[in-house]
């Protein structure tokens, strides 16, 4: 593939197919971004697919694991399942099981997890001065898993160059290429 | 777009060879005949893209302002907007652009312009170019249509550069074959 070729077909485009050029990017990047707010519309997550970073459910997950999740107001948060949450302040999502949970009448919950490979309950994961989780703190709950699949964004977020050398990439074939 | 030397491409490359042909078709029925192109056909396909694309634009704006469980109207509305233009610029492409590359107008002399209209199609891994040139005469408003098939393989060199005299001489024949068709009825 001559990379002169390439820049040629841009000079000898016309302001219309230049402009048709940049706004097939925009649209292969808006397919992208409209199918993740659409997955955040009907699962009602705001983070439907979370990557798996730390062995801290094993056997059940490994890292590198991709899971879909859901977040249903009408479904309650019950002891044994994995709801996927975020600790005030820090943004990583933790992946682990519901272990006690209290109930009030009015349905607030407050809940207390641990991971199945660690050997205490997450209160010291939590913000200091916290000792149970809310309904805010939930990101979802874990309803199912694809294998493997997440370890291609670990290694983009270990090594960032890598992915911005991709991206680069992809974006510039795109708006070179014609048709 | 002056092209002073000849336009060369990946003769491998089934798009690049119908585009690079589209082209000298392009610069001849403008150049040649000094006709005047019309964009209205790619105006209306860069609309409904820009649409499209200032819609995402404007989900992504949003949910960052408002964040999730806030936004979720919004984006219902901006997302199934996004899908529907996807749906109509796909009907769009199909139905009303069908492969034309070229509108152009020619000027007549007693106000009513004729106009010109060159579409082709090369089928996915083949070699036989499909060229169709119609006319509408203003005055009756009747459309009178000439093709040709021909491999591509005439129309480019082994170097992959496009011998404009060959396709000129081509395009040649369609518009004169058109216009004396006219001037038989």
């Amino acid at each position: 593939m001559d990379v002169g070729a390439l820049f040629d077909d841009v000079r000898r485009m016309n302001k219309r197919q230049f402009l048709y050029q940049v706004l097939s990017f925009g649209m292969i990047v808006s397919s992208a971004l409209m199918i993740w707010k659409g997955l955040m519309v009907v699962t009602g997550s705001e983070s439907p697919i979370v990557v798996v970073l730390s062995g801290s459910m094993e056997p059940a997950f490994h890292r590198g694991d991709l899971l879909f999740l859901t977040n249903y107001p009408e479904e309650p948060v019950r002891v044994g399942e994995i709801v996927v949450f975020k600790v005030e302040g820090r943004d990583i999502p933790i992946v682990h099981r519901v272990l006690k949970l209290h109930e009030k009448d009015n349905s607030t919950v407050k809940f207390l997890t641990k991971g199945d490979n660690n050997s205490v309950d997450d209160r010291g994961l939590y913000a200091p001065g916290q000792l149970w989780l809310t309904k805010n703190d939930v990101v979802g709950r874990a309803r199912g898993f694809l294998p493997y699949v997440g370890m291609v964004t670990i290694l983009m977020n270990e090594y960032p160059k890598f992915k911005y050398a991709v991206l680069a990439c992809l974006g510039f074939y795109v708006l070179v290429h014609r048709e | 777009m002056a092209q002073d030397k000849p336009v060369k491409i990946n003769k491998w490359d089934g798009s690049a060879v119908k585009n690079a042909i589209d082209d000298a078709i392009k610069e001849i029925l403008t150049k040649k005949y000094n006709y005047l192109e019309n964009y209205a056909l790619m105006d209306g396909r860069l609309t409904i893209c820009g649409i499209a694309v200032g819609v995402a634009m404007f989900a992504l704006l949003w949910d960052y302002l408002y964040p999730f469980p806030q936004s979720r109207p919004i984006l219902i509305f901006c997302v199934s907007t996004y899908f529907i233009m996807m749906g109509i610029l796909t009907l769009y492409t199909t139905y009303k652009e069908k492969g034309i590359f070229l509108i152009a107008i020619q000027k007549d002399s007693s106000k009513k312009d004729n106009i010109w209209e060159a579409s082709s199609y090369l089928k996915k891994y083949d070699d036989k170019y499909n060229l169709i040139l119609s006319y509408r005469d203003g005055k009756s408003g009747t459309t009178r249509e000439a093709s040709i098939k021909k491999s591509v393989a005439n129309f480019i060199d082994v170097n992959g550069n496009v011998v404009t005299e060959i396709v000129e001489a081509e395009v040649s024949k369609l518009h004169n074959s058109l216009l004396s068709e006219r001037k038989e009825k």
